[in-house]
C-alpha cells in the first residue's frame, strides 16, 4: 500500500525539509504525540518499503485536515501519504481490534443513520444520556463528551420525495446530500433544494451511499473502495449526460473529485467523469452568477456573521467561493476566521484519545466565533458545525440557508430562532 | 617521531585492510592498521554497495562467481547487520542480446547460484516502476551491503582481540633494510607529527594506492586505478537489486542502498587515484541506462554524485603472474614480494571486489603465517561481527529499522540529521566512541548528511553538538564545518539541477544569508577536508539544452473565472508579498495565489538590504547605500539600479511605517548595516532588524551570554559564544535544562515560540536564568522569543532579567520571517486583498501581448483568475519560480519566459560551495525594464500586463550580495506601484 512508486508517495522527492509544513500544522502545534507533517509524510517515507512491517505508530495522530499540503511550496502530497500509510497499518492489522470497531462505526454514519434515524427520539435520548456515553467512552473509546447531533425526525429523502416539486424547471442537476444531510441535518438539504430549484433547476436525487470519507481518513480503504465504485456507479451517467453532480458538503465533494480516486487509485474513465462533474454548491453558485443565470433577488439579511472555511473546503483549492457567494447577500457581514483548523477533522475528534486535542486545536477557532458573536456562525462541513457548536454554544449554519433565507424561503432552526432574521421579514 | 613496534603492519583501511586486521587479531596476531583517513574513505566507502550473489560474473568469469557466492552465504551469516536481504533481478531489457540467457543462467548452475525465473506480472507486482516492456526476469541472491558499517565492525572486532587501528596516518614510505621492509614511516594528520611503525611484516592492502605504496620500496607493481561513476537517487524506486542481463558494462545495475538507489557504474582508466573526476557524459549515460530499467528515470530526483577507483593489477612479470593463476582466483591478486621481487617483509593483496573481502583477507593472512612459519587456522568465516550498538536487532538490517527504533522510543524530537533518522546518541556514539575526527567522520558511522538536504539541516547540528561535546579551539570547529559543507557539495556539483539544486540553494540560504559561515574566523579547509573531485573537462559537443515540455494544457472545468481583479499576484515570499500589499493598499482589487509559503520562513527575519559589494570582500559595507550606488554603477541591470534611489527610500520608509504600526517595528536605515551575531556566532550584516534583535548590536561593547535550550537540536550557545570571543566580543553561554521541556517530545522553535508567548514559560526562564547572569549585560536567545507577541515577550524578558534580551536567527522554520509573513498578510487582508495558498499556477491564456487569465491547479479542475494585470513573484530557484533540467535548461516555471541561464551546465557553479564568486546559475533571471515588466531579447516587454519582483529577477546573487530580503521588499514594491498605475491613489 504505501509503495514508494505511487504518485503520492513519489511526491516526497519535491521535500526541501524546510519545515514549513511542520509550523503550519495544527495537529503538532497542541500535541507532541505528532511529530509533524514533515517527520511522518516525506522523511518518514523514504524507511517504508512494501511488505515490510510498517513502523509507524505516530501516524495515527495526523487528523487529515491537509493544512501541510496547502502550504508546501514544493507540492509534497503529505496528507495523501499518511492516509496511505495509516491504511498499510489497518491492512497490516496493526490497529488494535476494538480500536478499528470504534473507527468503522465512527466512520459508518449512514449505517448508523439508518439504524437509528427510524427510531430517532430513542437514539437522541440514547446519545444525550451521559451514563450510556460513559459505557461508549469506556467499551468503544469514543468520547464522552463528542459531539454527536440528534438524529432527525424525518429523513431528507423522505422530505424530498414529498415535496412540491417546480413546474417549469428548465435545467436539471444532481445533489448529492451526503449522510448528514439526510440522517441529521435534513434543513441543508431542504434549503439547498429551494435555493436550486428558484434558479429553475429540477433537482435529480439518485441513490447514494456515504461518499466514504471517513473510512478513508481511517484507513478503511476496502469499504471506501467500495462505496466509491458504488456512488459512481449511480452517478456517472449523469456527469455523461452532462448534469452537474453539485454537494453541501465540502468533504463529500472533494471525495468525488479527489480524494476517493486518489487515494484508491481509482483512475477509470467513469471516476474521472464523476470527479470533473462534481461541484461544490457554492462553487456552482459562483458558475451560474459568472453566467448572470443566478437568481440575484435576495432579501437584506443585517447580520455580522463569523464564517470558518473548513479545511477540506480549502483544499479544494477554489479559493474562497462560500464567502463570494454570501457577499451577494445584502447587508450581510462576513468574517472569516483565520484559523486553520476547527479539530474535528471529520472523525477524529470523537475518538477518546483524541478529543483533547481535537478541542485544543479549535480552540482559536472558538475564540473567534465567541468574539464575532452574532446568532449564528458559519461553516461549509457538517462536523465542523457540530464540532463548533459544541465547543462554543453558537449554533452554526450552512451558506445555503442563508442564501435560502435571503430568497425568502420559510426560516427553519437555527435561522429561525434569529430575532434579526424574523424583523427583517415582517419589516 | 613516535615509535610502534608491532608483528604486523597493514595498510590501508578498506574493506580488505579491515578484513584482514580482524583476521589477523582473530588469529592472535599483534597488527596495527594504519589508513590515511577515515575507514572506508577510499573506494570501499565510495562503490554501489552491491552484495554479488556472483550472477554478474556467471559468463565472463566463472571463477569470480563461484567465490562471490560462497562469500556471499558466509557474509549474510557473519554479519547480516551490514547486509540487507534485497534479492537481485536480473532483467533483460529491449535491445539486449537474448542470447545471453541461456549462458546466464547455465553459468548460475555451474556455479551454485540459485536462480528462477520470475514472471513479468510478478516482476512489476514487486517493483511497480520497472520497465514493462522487460521481457525477461530471474531472481538470484544478491543483497545491499553497508560498507561502512562492515569496516567499521570489522576494526572493532579486531580492537576486542587487542589490534590497533590508526586512522588519518598517511604513509610516506615503507622502511627497507636491504632485501627487506621492516616497517612503514607514517605521518599523523591529526597530530600533525611523524610515526614509525616496525614490523616483522607489512601488507599492502592500500587498494588503488597499493602501487604507489608498493613503489616507496622500490617494488613495482602496476595498479591501473579503475574510475567507476554513480548517483544516487533520492529514494528507494526499487527494493530489489536490478542488474541487466547481459555482459557486464557501464551503468547495468541499480541498487537499493539504505534509504536510495544506487545506479552505477562507468569504468575509466585514470593515471592517478587521487585525481579524477565526474564528467557530464557519464552522468548522461547513467540517466540513458536508467531509462532502460526504469521508464522516466532520468526525471527522477538525484541525490548525489561520487566516484570510486577500482585497483586493476596489471602484472608486469610473466612467469610470476602464470604461478599466481594456480594459487588464487583472477578476481584478486595477492603479491609475495620475496618470490616476485626478491624483497622479504611484504605482501600486497589488490584487486578483488566488496563482496570477497574476507576470502581476500583469509588467503592474504594464510600467507603470513606461511612467512611467519606459523600455522594458525582462520576463525572469521566463523565468528560473527559484533553488533553496533543502537542497532534493532541480530538479522538483516532492513530499511525501516531507523524509523521503527525512533517511533518505539519516540525520539523524533533527537534528530541531528532528519533526513536520515540520525539521533543525537547516534552522533554522540560517533563523536565519542567513534572517535571522529572530522563531521564526515561522523557522516560514516551514522549517516549524517546523507539524505536529500545533504547537510543542509545538520551540519550546524552536527558542529554545535561537536563542539559541545569536545570544546576544541572553536575555529577547528569553523574549519570542521566548511570542510564538511564542501565535501557535501563535491558530490552534488555534477547532479545539480532541478529540485536538488533548490535544495542546494535553500542550503545557500541558511549558511550564507542566515548563519554568515563564510565570515566565521578561521581557515577555509583543514587538511583533514575531502579532495575534491576534479573539475570535468570541457566537452566538444555537449548536447543541446532541450526545453521541458509544457504542462498539458486540459480545458478548465469552471468557465470564465471571477470578474474584475484587478491585480494578481502570483507568489507569497516577501516580494508576492510586498507587492500585493501595495496593489491592496492602492486600492487594486488584489489577489495572492501562491503554491505554498516562500522564503520569509527561511531567512533571518532581517531585510538585508546589501552587506558586502564585492565577492572578494572580508568586510561587510558599512552603509548599504553607499554599497548600492557603486553595485548600481558597475551593474546597471542590478534591480537596485532599474528602481533607482529615491524609490528605494520610499520602498524602505513606507515598510518601516507599515511595520511600526502593526506593533513590530523594524530599525535600521540605509545609511548604516547593524552587525548582529549569528547562530553559529559570525557577525552578521543586515539594514532592518526587529526590535527583538537589537541588543544583540555587535558595535556595542558590553557582555553577553547566550542562552540555548538543552532540548532544542537547532541552536548550541557554546559555538556561538566562542565564536564571538573569537571576534573580540565578550560572551559567555548557558543551556538551560528546563523542567517542563524535559517531559516533551520535541522542542522545535515554534514550540518554545509559542511558549514565550505565554507568561508562564517566560517566568520559568527568567527564574532559571536571573541566578546565572553573572556579569552579563544583556542575554541572547535562538530567534523564538514569541509567534503572536513578541515585543510582549520581550519587554517581559527584559523586565524580569533587568537586562536587555535580544534574539539570534538560525535554522529554518524562522520565526521573525513567520512574523512578516503574518504581519503582511493580515495588512493585505485590512486592504481587502485575498491571500490564498496551495494554489499553484500551471498555465495562463494569452492573447494580443496581454495574459488574460492564470490557471491553478484545483482539485479535479483548474481554477482561471482573470485581472487586469499580473505580477510574477514566484521565486528563483529556491522559490521554484525558475525552473532547471539536466540538459541545462532554465525557463519561469509559469509562462514559461527564458532565464538567462549559462548555456552549459557546466558553466552553471564554481569549484565550491562557499565560493565567494557565487554560482553563475544563481544570478540568471528575467530580464526587465523599469517598470519591472519582464522583457524579451529585443528589450520589448513580453507582456504588456506582466510585472516581475522578487527572486526570479536575474542580474544579481541576492545570497552572494546579501540583498535578499532588500530586493524582495523593493522590487515587490515597485511592482505593485507599478501594476497599480493609472489607478486611484490612496
Amino acid at each position: 500500500m504505501t509503495a514508494p512508486q505511487h504518485p503520492v508517495e513519489m511526491s516526497l522527492d519535491q521535500c526541501l525539509k524546510c519545515n514549513i509544513c511542520t509550523t503550519a500544522c495544527p495537529v503538532a502545534a497542541v500535541t507532541d504525540l505528532f511529530p509533524g507533517p514533515k517527520y511522518q509524510g516525506p522523511q518518514g517515507g523514504r524507511f517504508r518499503q512494501p511488505g515490510q512491517p510498517t513502523p509507524d505508530h505516530s501516524i495515527d495522530y495526523c487528523s487529515g485536515c491537509r493544512v501541510c499540503n496547502m502550504v508546501c511550496p514544493a507540492g509534497v502530497k503529505i496528507a495523501e501519504m499518511n492516509a496511505r500509510v495509516r491504511a498499510t497499518l489497518v491492512e497490516q492489522g496493526k490497529v488494535p481490534p476494538m480500536q478499528r470497531l470504534r473507527n468503522n462505526l465512527v466512520a459508518r454514519a449512514a449505517t448508523l443513520g439508518k439504524v437509528a434515524q427510524p427510531v430517532a427520539p430513542l437514539a437522541n435520548l440514547a446519545l444525550s444520556l451521559k451514563p450510556a456515553r460513559w459505557v461508549a467512552e469506556v467499551t468503544l473509546g469514543i468520547h464522552h463528551q463528542a459531539p454527536f447531533p440528534p438524529f432527525a425526525s424525518q429523513q431528507f429523502g423522505d422530505w424530498f420525495k414529498k415535496h412540491p416539486r417546480p413546474t417549469n424547471p428548465t435545467r436539471q442537476v444532481v445533489y448529492f446530500h451526503g449522510c448528514s444531510t439526510q440522517y441529521y441535518e435534513p434543513r441543508v438539504g431542504r434549503a439547498a433544494v429551494r435555493v436550486l430549484e428558484a434558479n429553475g433547476f429540477e433537482v435529480l436525487i439518485p441513490p447514494q451511499n456515504c461518499c466514504g470519507l471517513p473510512l478513508l481518513s481511517n484507513g478503511e480503504f476496502k469499504a471506501a473502495r467500495q462505496y466509491h465504485k458504488n456512488n459512481v456507479r449511480s452517478l456517472v451517467e449523469y456527469a455523461r449526460q452532462g448534469i452537474p453532480i453539485v454537494g453541501t458538503s465540502t468533504s463529500c465533494t472533494l471525495t468525488l473529485k479527489e480524494e476517493a480516486p486518489e487515494l484508491l487509485d481509482m483512475h477509470d474513465e467513469a471516476t474521472r467523469l464523476v470527479a470533473e462533474g462534481t461541484y461544490d454548491f457554492n462553487e456552482f453558485l459562483l458558475l451560474l452568477h459568472e453566467e448572470g443565470r443566478l437568481k440575484l433577488d435576495l432579501h437584506p439579511i443585517p447580520l455580522t456573521l463569523a464564517y470558518h472555511v473548513p479545511c477540506q473546503y480549502r483544499a479544494h483549492r477554489l479559493g474562497r467561493p462560500g464567502t463570494e457567494v454570501m457577499n451577494l447577500i445584502p447587508e450581510l457581514k462576513i468574517i472569516e476566521s483565520q484559523a486553520a483548523c476547527c479539530g474535528i477533522a471529520g472523525t477524529y475528534g470523537y475518538k477518546k484519545e483524541k478529543y483533547a486535542i481535537a478541542q485544543q486545536v479549535g480552540s482559536e477557532l472558538f475564540d473567534f466565533v465567541r468574539q464575532v458573536g452574532g446568532p449564528v456562525a458559519i461553516c461549509d462541513s457538517e462536523t465542523c458545525r457540530w464540532q463548533i457548536t459544541h465547543a462554543t454554544g453558537v449554533p452554526v449554519v450552512h451558506p445555503v440557508e442563508l442564501l435560502a433565507a435571503a430568497y425568502g424561503f420559510e426560516l427553519e432552526s437555527p435561522l429561525a430562532e434569529v430575532a434579526a432574521l424574523q424583523a427583517a421579514r415582517v419589516g | 617521531m613516535r615509535h610502534i613496534q608491532t608483528e604486523i603492519l597493514i595498510i590501508g583501511g578498506g574493506a580488505t585492510g579491515s578484513g584482514i586486521v580482524r583476521d589477523l587479531a582473530l588469529r592472535g596476531f599483534k597488527t596495527v592498521l594504519v589508513e590515511r583517513r577515515d575507514l572506508a574513505t577510499g573506494t570501499t566507502g565510495r562503490y554501489h554497495g552491491l552484495l554479488h550473489s556472483g550472477g554478474r560474473y556467471v559468463v565472463r568469469d566463472p571463477q569470480a562467481a563461484k567465490e562471490c557466492i560462497e562469500e556471499n552465504r558466509i557474509l549474510r551469516r557473519i554479519m547480516p547487520q551490514c547486509i540487507e536481504d534485497t534479492g537481485g533481478f536480473f532483467v533483460l531489457t529491449p535491445g539486449d542480446d537474448p542470447d545471453y540467457v541461456p549462458r546466464f543462467v547455465q553459468g548460475c548452475q555451474q556455479a551454485g547460484i540459485p536462480c528462477e525465473e520470475v514472471p513479468i506480472a510478478q516482476m512489476l507486482r514487486a517493483e511497480p516502476l520497472l520497465n514493462p516492456a522487460i521481457t525477461q526476469c530471474f531472481r538470484v541472491p544478491d543483497g545491499s551491503a553497508d560498507s561502512f558499517l562492515a569496516a567499521d565492525l570489522n576494526a572493532a572486532s579486531a580492537r576486542q582481540h587487542g589490534a590497533e587501528i590508526l586512522t588519518y596516518h598517511e604513509v610516506d614510505r615503507l622502511i627497507r633494510s636491504e632485501d627487506c621492509v621492516v616497517g612503514a614511516l607514517c605521518h599523523d594528520l591529526v597530530k600533525d607529527e611523524n610515526v614509525q611503525i616496525d614490523a616483522d611484516l607489512v601488507i599492502n592492502a592500500a587498494g588503488a594506492w597499493s602501487g604507489a605504496v608498493a613503489g616507496t620500496a622500490g617494488i613495482f607493481v602496476q595498479i591501473i586505478p579503475g574510475k567507476g561513476s554513480m548517483v544516487a537517487v533520492n529514494h528507494r524506486v526499487v527494493n530489489t537489486v536490478i542488474n541487466r542481463c547481459k555482459m557486464p558494462s557501464d551503468g547495468d545495475i541499480l541498487v537499493p542502498a539504505h534509504t536510495v538507489a544506487v545506479m552505477g557504474t562507468t569504468d575509466i582508466k585514470v593515471d592517478n587515484p587521487d585525481q579524477f573526476g565526474i564528467e557530464p557524459w557519464e552522468i548522461r549515460l547513467m540517466l540513458e541506462e536508467g531509462e532502460k530499467i526504469i521508464p522516466g528515470f532520468s526525471g527522477l530526483r538525484l541525490l548525489r554524485a561520487w566516484a570510486g577507483v577500482r585497483p586493476l593489477y596489471n602484472e608486469t612479470k610473466s612467469g610470476y603472474a602464470a604461478a599466481q593463476n594456480r594459487e588464487v582466483s583472477r578476481a584478486f591478486v595477492l603479491l609475495d614480494h620475496e618470490e616476485r621481487d626478491g624483497v622479504k617483509g611484504l605482501l600486497t593483496i589488490t584487486s578483488g571486489k566488496w563482496t570477497t573481502y574476507r576470502k581476500m583477507a583469509e588467503v592474504t593472512v594464510d600467507k603470513a603465517c606461511q612467512k611467519l612459519n606459523t600455522a594458525r587456522p582462520c576463525r572469521t568465516h566463523l565468528e560473527t561481527l559484533p553488533t553496533p550498538e543502537g542497532h534493532g536487532g541480530t538479522g538483516y538490517h532492513y530499511l525501516g529499522m531507523r524509523l521503527a527504533h525512533i517511533e518505539h522510543e519516540a525520539e523524533y524530537g533527537h534528530l541531528i540529521c532528519e533526513c536520515e533518522l540520525a539521533t543525537e546518541a547516534d552522533v554522540t556514539r560517533a563523536i565519542l566512541q567513534g572517535e571522529a575526527k572530522t563531521l564526515d567522520d561522523i557522516r560514516r558511522d551514522a549517516r549524517l548528511g546523507m539524505g536529500p538536504c545533504q547537510g543542509g539541516f545538520c551540519t550546524l547540528r552536527a558542529a554545535g553538538l561537536l563542539h559541545q561535546l569536545r570544546h576544541p579551539a572553536v575555529i577547528e570547529i569553523n574549519v570542521a564545518l566548511r570542510d564538511f559543507l564542501k565535501e557535501r557539495w563535491k558530490g552534488l556539483l555534477p547532479i545539480l539541477w532541478g529540485q536538488q539544486l533548490r535544495q542546494e540553494r535553500l542550503n545557500e540560504v541558511i549558511y550564507l544569508n542566515v548563519l554568515n559561515v563564510d565570515h566565521l574566523p578561521g581557515g577555509k579547509a583543514s587538511r583533514l577536508g575531502a579532495e575534491m573531485y576534479a573539475p570535468p573537462a570541457p566537452e566538444s559537443s555537449p548536447p543541446e539544452a532541450q526545453r521541458p515540455a509544457p504542462a498539458e494544457p486540459r480545458i478548465p472545468s469552471t468557465s470564465h473565472g471571477q470578474p474584475g481583479l484587478d491585480v494578481l499576484v502570483i507568489g507569497a515570499g516577501l516580494a508576492g508579498l510586498v507587492a500585493a500589499w501595495q496593489a491592496a493598499w492602492r486600492g487594486q482589487k488584489t489577489r495572492l495565489i501562491a503554491k505554498g509559503w516562500g522564503t520569509t520562513h527561511w531567512g533571518s527575519g532581517c531585510i538585508d538590504f546589501l552587506g558586502y559589494d564585492s565577492p572578494e570582500a572580508t568586510r561587510p559595507v558599512d552603509s548599504p547605500l553607499q554599497g548600492i550606488r557603486t553595485l548600481s554603477s558597475s551593474n546597471p541591470q542590478h534591480p537596485y539600479a532599474l528602481a533607482g534611489e529615491a524609490l528605494l527610500a520610499e520602498a524602505i520608509s513606507e515598510f518601516q511605517a507599515l511595520s511600526t504600526e502593526a506593533g513590530y517595528p523594524l530599525h535600521g536605515s540605509l545609511d548604516k548595516n547593524w552587525l548582529f551575531p549569528t547562530a553559529v556566532g559570525a557577525r552578521r550584516p543586515t539594514c532592518l532588524a526587529p526590535e527583538t534583535m537589537l541588543a544583540g548590536d555587535l558595535s556595542l561593547r558590553t557582555p553577553m551570554l547566550i542562552v540555548g535550550f538543552a532540548q532544542c537540536p537547532d541552536f548550541y550557545p557554546s559555538l556561538v559564544a566562542e565564536n564571538l570571543n573569537a571576534q573580540a566580543v565578550f560572551a559567555s553561554d548557558l543551556l538551560l535544562d528546563l523542567p517542563s521541556l524535559r517531559s516533551r517530545r520535541f522542542v522545535t522553535g515554534m514550540v518554545l515560540a509559542q511558549l514565550f508567548d505565554t507568561p508562564e514559560f517566560r517566568r520559568e526562564v527568567a527564574e532559571a536564568l536571573k541566578p546565572k547572569l553573572a556579569n552579563a549585560a544583556r542575554v541572547g536567545f535562538p530567534a523564538v522569543l514569541g509567534l503572536d507577541h513578541a515585543l510582549e515577550a520581550m519587554h517581559d524578558l527584559q523586565e524580569r532579567l533587568g537586562v536587555p534580551v535580544f534574539e539570534i536567527p538560525g535554522l529554518p522554520p524562522s520565526i521573525p520571517g513567520i512574523r512578516l509573513h503574518k504581519m503582511l498578510i493580515a495588512e493585505i487582508e485590512k486592504h481587502g486583498g485575498r491571500v490564498l495558498d496551495g494554489m499553484q499556477v500551471i498555465g495562463a491564456e494569452t492573447e494580443g501581448g496581454r495574459i488574460r487569465a492564470v490557471f491553478s491547479e484545483a482539485a479535479a479542475r483548474h481554477k482561471p483568475h482573470r485581472a487586469e494585470k499580473f505580477i510574477l513573484a514566484s521565486g528563483g530557484i529556491l522559490g521554484g519560480g525558475i525552473q532547471t533540467t539536466n540538459t541545462g535548461y532554465a525557463q519561469d516555471t509559469v509562462f514559461g519566459l527564458p532565464i538567462d541561464a549559462p548555456p552549459a551546465r557546466t558553466d552553471w557553479f564554481q569549484p565550491e560551495f562557499l565560493s565567494a564568486q557565487g554560482h553563475p546559475i544563481f544570478r540568471a533571471g528575467l530580464t526587465i525594464d523599469q517598470r519591472f515588466q519582464p522583457l524579451d531579447p529585443q528589450g520589448q516587454p513580453i507582456y504588456t500586463n506582466l510585472y516581475a519582483a522578487g527572486g526570479i529577477l536575474g542580474g544579481c546573487d541576492p545570497l552572494r550580495e546579501r540583498s535578499l530580503e532588500g530586493i524582495a521588499l523593493v522590487t515587490g514594491y515597485l511592482a505593485g506601484q507599478a501594476a497599480s498605475l493609472g489607478a486611484k491613489q490612496p
